[in-house]
């Protein structure tokens, strides 16, 4: 009898111990709110396949290591449909309800926010890649009672960004062109980001010695025609189609039909699918990719983040780039986590990001946050060879050390 | 041998036909202004308000307040666009815009002046009213279409004044504000409270629909709904009354919009352009414009229906316009007459007369 119970007991304290090691990896739960559906999917679907690829590196490495405990990442990932208010409701979902650490996300600025007046004061992190929030990250928003100490933005500055884009287009156009060209025209839509993103751009084009017209389409053109036709009759040197990548595949050969400009700039217009949808000009024509190309990537470890991103279901688009502004904040976030040891310490995890840096996949450069949250990093442009789908030629372009005459940053 | 009465046969199927027919007749009869008794209007009201109130409590969780907070204001807008469509008979595809104008005015008086939630409202309502009144004033020369048409025009108008607007607008990025100012020992902040402070002016708009409904008022503009050549020969200003009710939908307008900036606390052009204000219209026409509870009806179907079925925003719209199909063909007077006929179906009622009831028959 007495056995009984010893063999009991050490029966019961294996079970425990089990119980134990099965208890040591916790969940860390990250939220991920995005559109899945709805007119943003294309941008929305990358942050989802960034961050599912981010956590299962991250789980499958081991987990992060927080203290004395080893911490899987777990997932709730959330459709926002595109609509403000699904996206407020799936917020607060994560922060109250669920009770996530930090959050990725939005694709779109108003949305992101709306986001971080839930996020802010829960002290949860959000990471959105929104260049457009730059209008918003100042001292005051950024300080420690500020409505955005706890948001980061995984986009550069507008500035730098358009800085670097200008330089790229104009450096591997001009060889190609008669003459150097002195007009360009910036042909965007006129929705907030378009709005936002164009104020740079033509800045960063006039420092660039440009004459610069500013011409807008509402959102959810077709028909681009008349706006082209107009276009055309102010004979630029170069079209610039700004943003948005989707937009532009259906402005851009109605711009070619029209034969509006002796060249062309795609923004966000990846060369993967530039090539997949044989599109082809008589005219040199460059691309940008947000933040890099993933069908003509300089960099190896670019080459392989895509393979494994396309690897998980992810779809080849446009925008599938932008996942690249999502993925490597999960590696930094986790990184910073470890170095403070704590989970429920938000504000240390803060302060610990803006003083570290992070060599992630984006960027050959280790990125860095500054006193506003926004990290820097280079843009890579190509150039197709008039009259092919797939002959590229690229450069990666570091953005400038300053705002150029008239802008005032952001 | 058993003998079979075949006549009999016949004429059971015939009876059995007439009564299928007519319970069909009973379910999808437009019964707006058949009167229920007053015990049964109490009862639904209070049940309806116990559940509203007690909706924080039930454990539904954040995504469910927040989703149920936008079904309330916009509930709210949806009175009053309920009271110039069923009552008054002038329909409005442009009511977003209305929306609009009051969140736009609460945001830049806000920004400009720093005037918070409380102080801003009764301006922005004011001024929602007088827009509703000014792009009324075309209804005294054209109508029907022709108001739609101007409505769209409006919202389009407006967007892209907003959109172009520059820092006083904020353009297309649009504008931020705070919280709502706090009350002594209530925190607009915790959702909750945010939920009871939406529900509170959502009961006002009740109350005041049902006040219209059965005033003398409301009568005026149910006649002129009916037939307004008639309503203006037996003296009844008809101009006059026809501005009165789009500058009161103006001001539920005006309200909603306050309370959306407040809630979402950033505003942008897309929220108030053509497609949320088509969104207004279905929902009105889904619920019942002519029933008190029909614009709620409608608010909660097109807000949940996404939720509980996980409808992405293409089934959604597919969803819908079955939805408005099915309404319009079986269902005239929306959802809530669903509702109504079932219950005079179930309890004997007359549901067929549509007309010349009680003028305190919205259900």
């Amino acid at each position: 009898m007495r056995q009984l119970g010893l063999g009991l007991a050490v029966a019961a304290a294996g079970f425990a111990m089990a119980l134990q090691t099965a208890r040591a990896d916790e969940e860390l739960p990250i939220g991920v709110i995005a559109a899945q559906s709805g007119s943003f999917v294309s941008a929305g679907n990358t942050i989802v396949g960034a961050a599912n690829l981010a956590a299962q590196q991250i789980n499958d490495a081991g987990g992060i290591k927080v203290g004395d405990k080893t911490y899987k990442i777990k997932l709730y990932i959330r459709d926002n449909r595109t609509d403000v208010n699904v996206t407020i409701a799936a917020a607060r979902e994560l922060v109250n309800d669920i009770g996530v650490k930090a959050i990725w996300g939005t694709e779109t600025h108003d949305f992101s926010v709306s986001m971080a007046k839930i996020t802010g004061p829960a002290k949860v992190l959000q990471f959105s890649g929104n260049s457009s929030l730059g209008a918003v990250l100042d001292d005051k928003a950024v300080a420690d009672d500020g409505w955005l100490h706890y948001a980061f933005q995984s986009e550069p500055q507008e500035w730098q960004r358009s800085g670097s884009t200008a330089k790229g287009v104009l450096s591997l156009l001009t060889p190609q062109l008669k003459s150097p060209p002195k007009h360009s025209v910036v042909f965007v839509g006129n929705d907030a980001t378009g709005q936002y993103l164009s104020s740079h751009y033509v800045k960063a084009l006039e420092a660039e010695g440009q004459k610069v017209d500013l011409v807008q389409y509402p959102p959810d053109t077709t028909d681009f025609s008349p706006l082209l036709t107009r276009i055309k009759g102010m004979k630029p040197d170069i079209v610039h189609f700004w943003y948005n990548g989707d937009s532009t595949l259906t402005a851009f050969p109605q711009a070619l039909k029209l034969g509006v400009a002796p060249s062309y700039f795609l923004f966000g217009v990846d060369p993967g699918i530039y090539q997949e949808r044989s599109l082809k000009a008589d005219v040199p024509v460059t691309l940008s990719c947000v933040p890099v190309c993933w069908g003509s990537s300089p960099y190896p470890e670019v080459k392989q983040y895509f393979e494994k991103y396309f690897g998980l279901g992810a779809a080849k688009g446009p925008q599938s780039s932008v996942s690249l502004l999502y993925y490597d904040y999960f590696f930094w976030y986790a990184k910073a986590l470890e170095k403070v040891g704590k989970l429920d310490d938000p504000d240390a995890v803060v302060a610990e990001l803006l003083k570290s840096d992070y060599k992630g996949v984006v960027s050959p450069v280790p990125l860095v946050f500054n006193k506003h949250h926004q990290v820097t990093f280079a843009t890579e442009v190509c150039m197709v060879e008039p009259n092919t789908s797939d002959q590229f030629k690229c450069a990666v372009e570091q953005p400038p050390a300053a705002p150029p005459p008239g802008d005032n940053g952001g | 041998m058993p003998v079979t009465d075949n006549s009999a046969g016949k004429t059971g199927a015939a009876t059995g036909r007439t009564r299928a027919s007519h319970r069909l007749a009973l379910l999808t009869a437009d019964n707006a202004s058949v009167p229920l008794p007053a015990s049964v209007q109490a009862i639904t009201a209070i049940l309806l308000a116990v559940l509203l109130i007690a909706l924080p409590w039930l454990g539904l969780g954040y995504r469910f307040l927040s989703i149920a907070i936008t079904t309330l204001y916009t509930a709210i807008g949806l009175y009053g666009l309920g009271l110039q469509f069923g009552q008054a008979g002038i329909m409005s595809v442009g009511h977003a815009a209305l929306m609009g104008v009051g969140a736009y005015a609460s945001a830049i008086l806000s920004v400009q002046l720093g005037l918070g939630f409380w102080t801003s409202l009764p301006f922005a309502m004011a001024l929602s009213a007088i827009v509703g009144g000014v792009i009324g004033l075309p209804t005294l020369r054209v109508g029907g279409q022709h108001y739609i048409i101007i409505t769209f025009c409006f919202c389009a108008l407006f967007v892209i004044v907003l959109t172009n607007g520059g820092t006083f607008t904020g353009s297309a990025t649009g504008l931020d504000v705070g919280s709502v100012t706090p009350l002594p020992g209530i925190n607009f902040d915790k959702l909750s409270n945010n939920y009871y402070l939406v529900l509170a002016a959502l009961f006002l708009a009740l109350a005041a629909t049902y006040l219209i409904g059965i005033s003398r008022y409301g009568r005026t503009l149910r006649a002129i709904r009916e037939n307004e050549q008639l309503a203006r020969s037996v003296g009844i200003n008809v101009d006059l009354h026809k501005l009165g009710v789009l500058m009161v939908s103006g001001l539920f307008a005006g309200l909603a919009g306050v309370l959306q900036l407040y809630y979402l606390r950033h505003i942008s052009p897309t929220l108030f352009g053509a497609f949320p204000s088509l969104y207004l219209a279905l929902m009105v026409m889904l619920g019942g414009a002519r029933y008190l509870y029909g614009p709620l009806i409608g608010a909660v179907i097109v807000n949940f229906l996404p939720e509980v079925l996980n409808l992405d925003p293409v089934d959604s719209r597919i969803a819908y316009g079955i939805c408005l199909l099915l309404v319009i063909l079986l269902l005239p007077g929306g959802v809530g007459a669903g509702i109504k006929n079932v219950y005079c179906a179930l309890t004997g009622g007359s549901g067929t007369q549509t007309q010349g009831g009680g003028s305190n028959g919205r259900a």
